[in-house]
């Protein structure tokens, strides 16, 4: 639309349109990557079905263990995971992207930086599932 | 003559003559070295001179040639005809979330006005008298900064923020930076100063991080990290005063 | 924070366990009220699971804002998403006090 300044020629304002993040493919990757929120989100929820069971007796808990063996539940577990696991990386090669790391005088590059925080997150993972499998 | 050609398909925009913006195509001579500013020059000069638009140094340093190529914000004077694909033409419309005011030139006065509102230059409680000498910088508290000094103010992070095109308001990725930039300088003292517009909700709460403003950036200064460490530090200087409301860090 | 967790948590329940690949009781009922019942086991979890729904509460509600465009009632969108994940957190705390 034009909007006129003060007398002057009009200057044009172009609307924005609403799929603007379908429009390039950074767009769209940014999209995506806010999308798996969604896959976190859920994978939140089974955590807490999973302790609902639990807080309702062996029935329920042995029940939703089945469930989580059909393979429903397997299909749908990958995606959330896939999901996960993309937002867990993006995650993580931004704080790397960001967060400055500081020895004495020399700053850490970036890529050391991610090395690093991807071996934490490995590492605590195994901690995780010794601790829930075999401890 | 031979020599190969390629369509340039231009953003019009003559409020004088339709209340709409249209596209003119153009097909221009090249070689391996000319750039989309080179054709955009060809084009007024022998083609239609009633084109409009800026430019300068054509050579990535003064900002002012900054268009959408192919719908990505880009330099013109850095934008190779040779990097485009050979049918199809090349797009060049004005930057992406400015007014237009005319053909390819934007308006840019709200980028400006947000820049001033950051205070990008050296704020000190008492100005050093000439008499005492430089400010001293060691090496390390140069490399602090340097980086985000180098902005050109060229506005490609304002055309490839989605948040600038939804929210007018927002203060944008390069006014940010620069504000960070003068934050890290240790001859700098109008941290405080700088907080109040930086921590409001059209600072750099807006921003979520899409990290375009760093991609389409010509001289890597890294707005994104910028706007990322500008929150952590408000947030960490927010909750400091919480716990310790006597103020007794700057 | 619980990004680096969650994906060993899913890889386990979600496809492991269906998969044979762990050891016969170790989800057993038994071995699962142990292991939660234990306090620090509580805490883990509770920030667990609530955490994660504020932060997607808060990216959710950007993506409501930005990309589906819709710009009124910011309190009304801001009330939900929260409201949401401090219901999620509610429900967490009483699934672990019972347990």
């Amino acid at each position: 639309m034009s909007v006129t300044q003060g007398g002057r020629s009009p200057v044009y304002v172009r609307p924005m349109p609403r799929t603007w993040w379908l429009r390039t493919r950074r767009y769209r990757r940014f999209a995506i990557r806010e999308l798996t929120s969604v896959a976190v989100t859920a994978s939140s929820v089974i955590l807490l079905a999973l302790l609902f069971a639990l807080s309702r007796g062996r029935d329920a808990y042995e029940g939703f263990l089945g469930w989580l063996d059909s393979s429903g539940a397997v299909v749908l577990s990958a995606i959330i995971l896939a999901g996960v696991l993309y937002h867990t990386i993006t995650w993580l090669r931004l704080t790397a992207h960001i967060q400055v790391v500081r020895l004495g005088r020399r700053v850490l590059p970036r890529h050391l930086v991610l090395a690093g925080l991807l071996t934490l997150w490995v590492a605590v993972s195994a901690i995780v599932a010794y601790l829930h499998i075999w401890l | 003559m031979g020599k190969r050609t390629k369509m340039l398909r231009v953003a019009r925009y003559r409020p004088e003559r339709a209340p709409t913006p249209y596209f003119d195509e153009y097909e221009v001579p090249y070689a391996d070295d000319t750039v989309v500013l080179d054709a955009l020059n060809h084009i007024k000069d022998d083609i239609d001179g009633s084109l409009s638009f800026r430019w300068s140094c054509r050579m990535g340093v003064c900002g002012s040639c900054g268009m959408m190529v192919n719908g990505e914000p880009r330099l013109t004077c850095a934008a190779f005809l040779r990097e485009f694909p050979a049918r199809s033409a090349i797009v060049v419309e004005p930057l992406q979330y400015f007014p237009v005011i005319r053909d390819l030139v934007v308006d840019m006065s709200d980028f400006l006005d947000k820049l001033k509102e950051v205070k990008p230059w050296m704020i000190r409680a008492e100005e050093k008298a000439v008499e005492a000498g430089e400010y001293l910088q060691t090496p390390e508290e140069i490399d602090v900064y340097t980086q985000f000094s180098g902005c050109i103010n060229c506005m490609l992070c304002y055309s490839a923020c989605p948040v600038v095109g939804q929210d007018p308001e927002f203060l944008g990725p390069a006014a940010i930076a620069l504000a960070h930039r003068y934050n890290l300088d240790s001859r700098d003292e109008g941290r405080a100063e700088r907080r109040e517009v930086l921590g409001q909700e059209t600072g750099v709460w807006d921003c979520t991080f899409v990290g375009a403003c760093t991609e389409v950036c010509p001289k890597d200064v890294d707005p994104a990290a910028a706007i990322q460490r500008s929150k952590v530090e408000a947030a960490t200087h927010g909750l400091q005063a919480l716990v310790w409301p006597f103020g007794r860090r700057a | 924070m619980a990004a680096l967790l969650l994906p060993v948590h899913v890889a386990i329940l979600g496809i492991a366990l269906a998969a044979g690949w762990l050891p016969s009781d170790a989800l057993s009922y038994e071995r699962a009220l142990d292991l939660v019942r234990h306090p620090i086991t509580k805490v883990y979890l509770g920030v667990l699971v609530a955490l994660p729904l504020y932060h997607a509460a808060h990216r959710l509600r950007f993506v409501i804002h930005h990309q589906l465009g819709l710009h009124g009632g910011r309190r009304l969108v801001a009330a939900a998403c929260y409201g949401t994940a401090l219901a999620g957190t509610a429900l967490t705390v009483v699934a672990l006090v019972r347990i």
